[in-house]
């Protein structure tokens, strides 16, 4: 059967039109979150494309000026798009049940795998059209503002970063729906809680391998030209060492989920612990999904803020420094403002998968008030799902950043241990807690009796 | 409901006299009508009389003297061929309730208030057969017997909701008729 | 029938009770009343407002007009708090589905009700064990919601609503999703268990032959208890 993309395209939009509110929450958020990729992306690839030290950017201290602290403030960027695509991945959950069905329903009037496979592509793709186009109409003025004459290259890396999150956004889509596409019925049928076992975000994975090549290419290639690779290359380990320990704590995030919820829910005490540890064991990658992100913002902030306390412990020491110190604490000060836009996207994603929950599971929590369960224990299911699996992960998150700034002590030969760096993974953890906290509110307004009301 | 058969088929397990015969129909049939002694023996008296029975001796078992009966090879092939023949699915609709709706609606009576009485006479009678359904220790067959009854008179029921749902443009129907 | 409006005093009694969704008046002004032990039947077709009856009976929901009493009790004053422990520990509810957590194991869903009492885990998993066994499930104890047949799943459902010993069952349809061998099955369970128990079960379906297990029937009609029979 052949349709033409028009066809496609207004079948997808009537499906649309016709949802309900938390689908225009999805594609709201998802348009958000595909705005910041955008603008993150755009910006990394317009300082990409300068060559040399010819120019003279009059923001931050001058740290765009120079091509090596410029390839720095480029893999800041480039790293920022990791919390990004956790956020992007949460709000792709959002009535994702709904939309499941309905194009699982399309599916069993007769549309083949292809097309239904296209719609949800165009839907996805579509969404962050709207979120890149935004993105781009904002940063193309302000470039030619601020800069006054951009080079071809810049233009032609502008227009790649502005076509690629939509195309990517589709294939994510279309990648997304494979199971639906593959068993129907399976999906339209779908009560309980028996489902086929879910990936540990493969798609996350995935996605982090051309964020990071494309962060050591562009360190490399911008960063050679003038000063000896000598100098970066401890900044260069450090930033391997965090994709490492990024990766690992995808895994790690997964299997403490697991474990706990299979120590804790044999242990449990209470019915909120049983509830919470019970719902891990069920299905461990939903809370891994969202904590990931969480683990790689505490490595990195945790690893930065080490090295941050040794570099400014050496500025107050060193008298031969080779520009003034407010190159350097710019620089760091803008790692920081970085690493907090990070961990506040990443909550933002938290919050949202939280809610999420919820609003999925808002019959059977209704059933549960109605049964007498008091509302405060159902939230305090809530908040140790997130807590519980947290707490262990966080502390190998905060030894894995810790080790990083040790290492790079070490390395410098400071004789300074960073002690600061210990806040981080505490004040991430408390942070991670309030952003699951927000959605209390919701669980209080989701619970009402038309929920129980069948047919 | 053919008698006959139903003690044919209770002659097929061995000889067995009226009275057994009876109080085994009885039992296996707990919410049928009871039968009665002398229809049980012209019953067994035409039997023999057309071939698919005959008389296997006497019995006295220290009491009055009691004829034994048995199935004959032809009443076994009788009831083979019955029991696998289908019921004729309501071959005659003889619904008293429907005419009475009608007669009372002709009469200028209260249709919808005999439809009220007769669904809470119906009710009554389905929760007396839940119970001996329900009832701890109930047999099977009583089990199966109350759930065929109760099924006929949910059928009934629902028929007489829609029916009194539908009174209305009854009445202009059959009032101008 | 005169509502069990006797001496005594029934168990639980609603009296004109008015509750609106929107612009839908779901009951208008309907008086039950059920006393203590007794089986009581709510038929009526869809939409007639019987959910919304015994949402308001038990609590779930706060009628616009019209009482609740609950043991000489009035329900409309008790703050949310009281009404969650009412429903806890004096009501018990089933539902057509949905009153099981689905992340939880047969046990600790009807062991649930015995821990929030303050109950220790191993004793509630333990007494939670006799009353599946009690309801044809104990085999079934470590399977979730989802493992189980639907009969099954209702049968774990009536040990949750019963575990506790409460006065009043309030059952939704509790068949509405089971074949009819399946219906009776959990319907004999019910049955029995609140005879045996003394616990009063306010039984709310559209079939006839589930509430033929009642031992008295009230019909609701657009909002209101409807006449019964030739009393007309």
């Amino acid at each position: 059967m052949t349709t033409s993309l028009g066809a496609d395209l207004r079948l997808a939009w009537q499906l649309t039109r016709g949802s309900d509110r938390r689908e225009w929450w999805r594609i709201a958020l998802t348009a958000t979150g595909a705005a910041l990729a955008t603008g993150f992306a755009l910006t990394a690839g317009a300082l990409a494309s300068l060559r040399g030290d010819h120019y003279t950017v009059s923001f931050a201290a001058g740290l765009l000026s120079e091509p090596g602290t410029r390839s720095g403030v480029i893999l800041a960027l480039l790293l920022l798009l990791v919390p990004v695509l956790g956020f992007l991945g949460q709000c792709t959950r959002i009535g994702a049940v709904h939309r499941d069905r309905r194009l699982a329903g399309l599916r069993l009037t007769g549309a083949t795998p292809g097309q239904v496979r296209r719609i949800a592509a165009l839907e996805t793709g579509l969404t962050c059209l709207l979120g890149s186009a935004a993105a781009t109409v904002v940063s193309v003025p302000v470039l030619a503002a601020v800069w006054e004459r951009p080079t071809v290259l810049t233009w032609v890396v502008l227009a790649l970063v502005a076509v690629a999150v939509p195309v990517l956004g589709a294939t994510a889509g279309a990648l997304a729906l494979r199971r639906v596409v593959a068993s129907p019925l399976g999906w339209v049928r779908r009560v309980g809680p028996a489902r086929p076992g879910r990936g540990p975000g493969r798609l996350f994975l995935l996605s982090l391998l051309p964020v990071a090549g494309a962060a050591l290419l562009a360190a490399t290639t911008t960063s050679d030209t003038t000063r000896g690779p000598g100098q970066w290359h401890t900044p260069m380990a450090v930033f391997g060492g965090l994709l490492a320990v990024g990766a690992g704590s995808v895994w790690l995030s997964g299997a403490t989920c697991r474990v706990v919820g299979r120590r804790l829910a044999v242990r449990a005490r209470s019915a909120a612990t049983l509830i919470a540890a019970e719902r891990l064991r069920d299905d461990p990658w939903a809370a891994a999904r969202a904590h990931a992100a969480v683990l790689l913002v505490t490595v990195a902030g945790t690893g930065f803020m080490g090295v941050r306390h040794i570099m400014v412990d050496g500025l107050r020491r060193d008298e031969q420094l080779g520009e003034s110190v407010s190159y350097y604490t710019t620089g760091l000060n803008l790692t920081a403002a970085a690493i907090a836009v990070g961990l506040l996207i990443t909550l933002s994603a938290l919050a949202v998968g939280t809610a999420e929950s919820i609003a999925t599971r808002r019959r059977g929590l209704a059933a549960q008030v109605a049964a007498g369960v008091p509302r405060a224990v159902l939230n305090r299911a809530l908040l140790l799902e997130t807590a519980l699996p947290l707490a262990p992960s966080l502390l190998v998150a905060g030894v894995g950043g810790l080790t990083v700034g040790a290492g790079y002590s070490t390395v410098t030969g400071a004789d300074v241990l960073p002690w600061s760096a210990l806040l981080v993974p505490v004040t991430v953890y408390v942070g991670c807690l309030l952003a699951a906290a927000t959605a209390l509110p919701l669980l209080g307004r989701t619970l009402r009796p038309s929920e129980l009301r069948h047919t | 409901m053919s008698t006959r058969h139903i003690l044919l088929g209770l002659l097929a397990s061995g000889p067995s006299h009226g009275y057994d015969l009876k109080r085994r129909h009885d039992e296996r049939f707990p919410q049928a009508r009871p039968l009665a002694y002398g229809q049980v023996y012209t019953t067994l008296q035409r039997l023999v009389r057309d071939g698919l029975a005959e008389v296997e001796g006497t019995d006295s078992d220290g009491g009055p003297e009691r004829t034994m009966y048995r199935a004959t090879d032809e009443g076994t092939r009788e009831l083979t061929k019955w029991a696998g023949e289908i019921a004729p699915p309501a071959p005659f609709v003889t619904n008293e309730i429907f005419a009475k709706v009608v007669v009372s609606i002709l009469s200028d009576g209260d249709p919808a208030g005999y439809l009220r009485a007769q669904r809470a006479a119906h009710m009554e009678r389905m929760r007396e057969l839940t119970a001996v359904k329900a009832a701890r220790g109930a047999d099977l067959a009583t089990v199966l017997s109350a759930d065929f009854a109760l099924n006929h008179l949910d059928a009934d029921l629902r028929w007489m909701t829609t029916t009194a749902a539908r009174l209305t443009t009854l009445t202009a129907e059959v009032d101008t008729a | 029938m005169s509502n069990g409006d006797n001496t005594a005093g029934p168990l639980l009694a609603g009296r004109g009770l008015v509750k609106a969704y929107g612009r839908t008046e779901a009951l208008r002004g309907a008086d039950v009343a059920l006393s203590a032990g007794e089986i009581l039947a709510v038929t009526g077709a869809s939409g007639s407002g019987k959910s919304t009856l015994m949402h308001c009976l038990s609590g779930i929901v706060r009628p616009d007009a019209g009482s609740v009493t609950y043991a000489g009790r009035q329900l409309e004053g008790l703050p949310e708090k009281e009404l969650s422990e009412l429903r806890r520990t004096r009501f018990g509810v089933v539902f057509q589905f949905g009153q099981l957590i689905p992340e939880l194991t047969a046990v600790d869903n009807v062991a649930l009700p015995l821990m929030l009492a303050g109950t220790d885990r191993t004793e509630s998993r333990s007494t939670a064990g006799e009353w599946l066994e009690r309801f044809g499930v104990r085999a079934q104890g470590e399977l979730r919601p989802g493992e189980m047949s639907g009969g099954q799943a209702q049968r774990a459902a009536l040990a949750r609503a019963l575990v506790t010993g409460p006065e009043v069952v309030f059952a939704d349809e509790p068949t509405g999703a089971l074949d009819s061998l399946a219906s009776e099955q959990v319907m004999t369970a019910l049955v029995h268990t609140a005879r045996e128990a003394g616990t009063a079960v306010l039984l709310i379906t559209h079939d006839a032959q589930v509430a033929a297990y009642a031992d008295r029937e009230v019909q609701l009609r657009d909002g209101v208890v409807a006449p019964l029979g030739v009393t007309a």
